[in-house]
């Protein structure tokens, strides 16, 4: 199974530019050939509207938030197997067990 | 049955103002403007225990009390017609049928609040609600009690109509203020609350029909009358949207405190194909399910309350032992889901969440897991919007899972209960 980069598209992460984030990741993917591995796709709000843009990678279960134009390119390094982003990690775990939860069911 | 609203408590054609006047028509008016004082009125409304029939039962004689407590001129009233709950007619039907007895709870209602403007705001599809309402009015224009110096008191009162849009946010209180100062139907964040800064950010009481339906006969025969009808703690009738699940689908007037199953069976005639009741909505799309052993619940605030539930605004839902709740609960999730207006994220996250649960899981591509994530999605967001819509999809969806767990686990295997 592909690996997925959901990237909220919801109201506020949508106002602090998540679709152009999300359009930056998927050129940066393919740049990398990451294509046959990941699929980055759209999704509808992780509850973390105050903190957005959020993005999560499924299923290893990474998420960053308040992600920038200018970090995409370490997340996409990530993606194509280099290391964590850290200071983007800053979602707490209650949250994060909700939605990984959520992910674990089948829902994105 | 007598009704209060409805003469026989079912509709019985349009009255002319003849016949409203022999029911006593204005009579309340005349009572009021002759020997009460408007702190008067919003203390008899007030002792009356009258609660809004729009579907969050708040006192109304505490929402007038905010408005008319203001120093702020000018005050507003809005007839709240958007009506857009699905399944429900009662506030078309007594708009059609009884224009003049609306009418007058609004005048009453602009005196006790001292404002000089009334709203009329009405589903822009209610054409012949719109056409009543109007007549009405121009009736009453000619008989001194909407106008200038009304009954020779320094009280003046201007009526203007407005179209109510079909998005069932339009019918939340500040998305009809914000629909009337020309802008999109969104509610407003609260507090401020309407009754103190609404239209044009000045105090405004916005009641739905039925409420202000109310109002003229508690003037006229007094809080006692009022509250020796119904239970101690609804007073009064609601009027009862019933629609094609029953023989004899329509609006009934009935006393509160009246057992759910005289509604369906003795008024309704029970259900269209005589099939076993397996749950009740008894308020709308956005009240919990009650089982189908549950129909001897008295219709009223608190009772329907104790059995799980809420009485919203009267439209009884009936789910029959053919149908599957799973596809009852999809249908409720997607629509609230289409409904969200979409400013609030945790609404939107919500409503979104449940229906894609909802719709994996009457697909069969669901597993067992995700019968737990209602509650905690719910929870999660419960109270983060600007209005109540982010709190209507938990009761009925928790109490279908919660009653119905054999439904939910069919179709998690691949198989429906239902047979319709």
């Amino acid at each position: 199974m592909k690996r997925i980069c959901l990237v909220c598209q919801n109201v506020d992460c949508k106002n602090r530019g998540s679709e152009e984030i999300m359009k930056e990741l998927q050129q940066r993917a393919s740049d990398k050939g990451l294509d046959a591995d990941w699929e980055v796709k759209p999704y509808m709000c992780f509850g973390a509207c105050q903190e957005g843009p959020n993005v999560v990678l499924y299923p290893e279960k990474t998420w960053y938030a308040g992600v920038k134009k200018d970090d995409v390119g370490e997340i996409a390094e990530h993606m194509a197997g280099g290391p964590d982003v850290k200071r983007l990690d800053t979602i707490d775990a209650s949250l994060k067990d909700l939605i990984y939860q959520l992910l674990d069911t089948g829902v994105f | 049955m007598e009704g209060i609203l409805f003469p026989r408590g079912v509709v019985d054609g349009k009255e002319t103002l003849d016949a409203y006047r022999a029911r006593g028509g204005y009579q309340a008016l005349d009572k009021a403007l002759k020997r009460m004082s408007p702190r008067d009125v919003l203390q008899e409304i007030d002792a009356s225990g009258l609660r809004g029939r729009g579907g969050a039962g708040f006192p109304t004689g505490k929402k007038w009390t905010f408005t008319a407590d203001t120093r702020e001129t000018p005050r507003y009233v809005i007839l709240n017609g958007g009506e857009d709950e699905p399944g429900s007619k009662k506030d078309r039907l007594l708009m059609e049928n009884v224009p003049h007895l609306i009418l007058e709870g609004v005048i009453l209602a602009a005196y006790a609040v001292g404002a000089s403007k009334a709203y009329l705001y009405i589903n822009a599809d209610y054409k012949d609600a719109i056409r009543a309402m109007e007549e009405a009015v121009a009736d009453a224009k000619k008989l001194g009690y909407v106008g200038e110096r009304i009954g020779g008191k320094d009280f003046s009162l201007e009526i203007e109509f407005f179209p109510a849009p079909h998005d069932y946010v339009a019918g939340e209180d500040s998305a009809v203020i914000e629909v009337i100062e020309g802008k999109r139907p969104l509610p407003r964040q609260k507090p401020p609350f309407p009754a103190t800064a609404g239209l044009n950010a000045k105090p405004t009481a916005v009641n739905n029909v039925e409420t202000l339906a109310n109002v003229a006969p508690i003037i006229l025969r007094g809080a006692a009358w009022y509250r020796g009808i119904g239970t101690a703690e609804s007073a009064g009738t609601m009027v009862f949207s019933l629609n094609d699940e029953v023989k004899r689908p329509g609006v009934y007037e009935l006393p509160f405190g009246t057992p759910l199953r005289h509604l369906i069976e003795s008024c309704g005639g029970g259900t269209r194909d005589g099939k076993k009741i397996k749950a009740v909505l008894p308020g709308g799309p956005s009240s919990a399910f009650l089982s189908g052993d549950q129909l001897d619940v008295a219709l009223d605030h608190n009772s329907v309350r104790a059995a799980g539930s809420s009485i919203g605004c009267g439209v009884i839902g009936i789910v029959t032992e053919d149908q599957c709740i799973v596809e009852e609960a999809l249908r409720i999730a997607e629509f609230f889901a289409k409904e969200s207006c979409g400013q609030c994220p945790a609404c939107r996250m919500e409503t979104n969440t449940l229906a894609m649960l909802l719709r994996k899981i009457q697909q069969g591509q669901g597993q067992a897991a995700m019968l737990e994530q209602f509650g905690k999605v719910i929870a999660f967001n419960k109270g983060k919007g600007f209005c109540s819509l982010i709190n209507m999809p938990g009761p009925p969806i928790e109490s279908a899972v919660r009653l119905f767990r054999g439904d939910f686990e069919a179709h998690l295997a691949g198989k429906c209960s239902s047979t319709s």
